[in-house]
């Protein structure tokens, strides 16, 4: 008998179309929700049931969790899975679902409120013995404190806003004489743009790298991790290729890597699906625990190739209370695996490209997959994320996971709006992607300038020539309509010529 | 038919002529020599929602966009767009502007959004590649920049407007 009778899945797109699927697998019945943007996404197709829940604006619809625990009680759905982002964090909704007597599926609230601030997760993970960055425990208070706590951990390091974000109260020292003046603009800048002048300090590592831990845990204490990713090749701090294994980290790191996630994990009886992203130093090969995500995570595809398991079926079994199907043990990492994220967007501004796809031709092959809600005719609209399309491909080596994602790719067609596919093949063949050294610096060094790159590709008169007799046609269609219809004149003058 | 078409900041004459089994395109870059190309409609063929065009002994699957002046042609996961002027409309631009296709007087906006800043002055002058605004759409900050040198005119949005698809935000005028 299936673990549920039937799942609501409060979100959209590509995650709301895997969830369906592993709902169909497991003989569950999957319930869609969609707002007035989203009636023609194929989530709504592909489900056995869809309900209206608002406005295109997310605040208004996928945001709305009292809207949605009222479809799930109206749908008789005994679970609810929130995917990735939206109410996949939002204690509010998951102690809501409680209430409701409905299931979560994602970690405990305590889980969820222990890992959200970032100051109580670092305390928690020194508590376990997960390396953090060194730096101030907590606030500094003055610029001596500031100048011993830089000579202790050594230069360079980060003076950081306690309240700070975006790139706001936050300075790199590099010089021990510029602590003094750096310290204080920080402050300056925390007492005005977030009315708090606490500053922290922690060392600052160049060029690193971002890798991460999958981890799960179900309501019997068992605790394991997946192995890791690396997820450095990131445009405005968002990622875009994942891949697995990381070509930088070596064994032992890795072991240790893991070994230290299922710590951390099990200092919070962590239950379900969650990642913990790590800084990576590529030159002492150091990590450091950055923040964790409890929830499944848009790159978990490229785990569930490399280790055979199914991360969503697992997170709705130990939902429901079934131990984890795998132990340590089970869990290999076989062969490698690369993700590239698809975005309606243009590949030289990064600017998101909404609009009509037109044609939609997803590559087909071995070793492959794509999770996507693409489809020709689809409106992809404004309210959300610019991800449609997110394509696998596994390999025996590293080599050949990045030639069979490069074939796929030249076989993808998506044409009515802008993607950067392209953008996906200059990268691949990059040697600095090639050989596995990118950080999350990778990006911004490389690809200031990508389009000479890109338009190396295809020679400009292929483009003319078509555009050229497009314009023909058109030109030559506008003028038989315009022969076909006889003026207001012309008829005017036939009739007056008929009364004479 | 004749046309003048700019692709990437270079300009273009275009001759097309269709022949029953053929076209013969005729294109001149600005300052070079006219190349004619005869495609013949056997490699120029419609398929569903695209064309399949073989050029010079290469396979390209293209799909064209647009409608009057402004054209998109994707193919091989890339794209331009092309400005292309058939004889009626460079009639009505050398109406217009006095010969030629000149700037835009009007930064518009491509899709629905919401703007966060605007950087730029009424009476201002912007140098080209200067940023004049920042519009959220689809949950990213979008810079929109000067594509050239220009007089502000008014500026037709503030902060915090939701404007839709098409909107003029900023209406230009030629930097004296």
């Amino acid at each position: 008998m299936a673990v549920f009778k039937k799942i609501l899945i409060a979100n959209r797109g590509e995650i709301a179309i895997r969830i369906t699927r592993a709902c169909r697998e497991m003989g569950i019945g999957s319930v869609a929700v969609f707002s007035d943007a989203d009636r023609d996404s194929l989530h709504v197709f592909l489900a056995d049931e869809a309900y209206h829940i608002g406005p295109s604006p997310s605040k208004e619809s996928y945001l709305n969790y009292q809207k949605i625990i009222e479809v799930a009680k109206k749908a008789g759905a005994d679970a609810i899975h929130p995917g990735y982002g939206f109410l996949s964090e939002n204690t509010n909704f998951a102690k809501a679902c409680d209430e409701a007597g409905i299931t979560f599926i994602g970690p405990t609230v305590a889980n969820i409120e222990a890992m959200g601030d970032k100051i109580s997760a670092k305390t928690l993970m020194k508590k376990s013995g997960v390396p953090t960055v060194p730096g101030s425990d907590g606030g500094v208070d003055s610029v001596e404190e500031a100048i011993k706590i830089a000579e202790k951990i050594g230069l360079p390091v980060i003076i950081k806003a306690s309240a700070g974000g975006g790139g706001k109260g936050m300075r790199v020292v590099r010089k021990m004489d510029e602590i003094e003046s750096a310290f204080r603009a920080c402050r300056s800048e925390g007492q005005n743009y977030f009315a708090d002048p606490t500053v922290y300090i922690e060392k600052f590592i160049n060029d690193p790298k971002h890798i991460e831990i999958q981890v799960f845990g179900d309501k019997h204490n068992n605790h394991v991790h997946l192995f890791e990713r690396e997820c450095s090749v990131q445009r405005r701090n968002q990622k875009i290729i994942e891949e697995s294994p990381s070509p930088s980290v070596p064994q032992e790191v890795r072991l240790r890597m893991g070994e230290a996630s299922v710590r951390a994990a099990k200092q919070i009886n962590y239950v379900g699906a969650g990642t913990i992203e790590y800084i990576f130093d590529n030159t002492t090969k150091e990590f450091f625990f950055m923040e964790m995500n409890t929830r499944l995570q848009v790159e978990h595809p490229i785990t569930e190739i490399v280790t055979g398991v199914d991360l969503v079926r697992e997170q709705i079994n130990v939902a429901a209370g079934k131990p984890l199907s795998f132990k340590q043990e089970d869990i290999k990492q076989k062969g490698h695996a690369i993700e590239a994220r698809i975005c309606a967007e243009d590949p030289v501004t990064y600017k998101p490209s909404p609009g009509v796809i037109r044609a939609c031709r997803h590559p087909q092959g071995p070793f492959m997959r794509v999770d996507s809600y693409a489809y020709p005719g689809y409106n992809v609209p404004i309210f959300y994320d610019p991800m449609i399309s997110k394509l696998i491909t596994w390999g025996d080596t590293r080599e050949e996971a990045i030639n069979r994602m490069q074939r796929a790719l030249s076989e993808f067609v998506l044409t009515g709006i802008k993607t950067n596919i392209v953008l996906h093949r200059t990268i691949l063949d990059h040697p600095t992607f090639r050989d596995g050294t990118y950080t999350t610096q990778f990006i911004e060094k490389n690809f200031e300038v990508i389009e000479p790159e890109m338009f190396k590709q295809v020679e400009d008169p292929v483009f003319l020539i078509a555009a050229a007799i497009e314009a023909y046609n058109d030109r030559k269609s506008k003028d038989i309509r315009q022969l076909n219809v006889s003026s207001t004149w012309r008829r005017l003058g036939r009739k007056m010529q008929l009364r004479t | 038919m004749y046309f003048e078409a700019e692709l990437r900041g270079k300009k273009y004459k275009v001759d097309v002529t269709e022949g029953r089994h053929s076209w013969k395109i005729s294109l001149q870059q600005e300052g070079k020599e006219w190349v004619h190309h005869d495609v013949s409609k056997n490699d120029y063929k419609r398929a569903e929602e695209y064309i399949s065009f073989l050029f010079q002994g290469k396979s390209y699957l293209v799909d064209v966009v647009g409608s009057d002046t402004e054209y998109t042609v994707f193919t091989r996961n890339s794209f331009r767009s092309i400005k292309i002027f058939n004889d009626e409309m460079l009639l009505h631009e050398s109406l217009k502007k006095g010969g030629g296709f000149g700037g835009d007087l009007e930064l518009k906006s491509g899709m629905p959004g919401k703007i966060i800043e605007i950087f730029a002055k009424e009476g201002e002058i912007v140098k080209a590649n200067k940023p004049l605004l920042i519009m959220e759409a689809m949950k990213m900050e979008n810079e929109m920049r000067a594509t050239r040198d220009v007089k502000i005119k008014e500026i037709k949005v503030k902060q915090g407007d939701s404007v839709e698809s098409g909107a003029v935000l900023i209406k230009f005028e030629e930097p004296s």
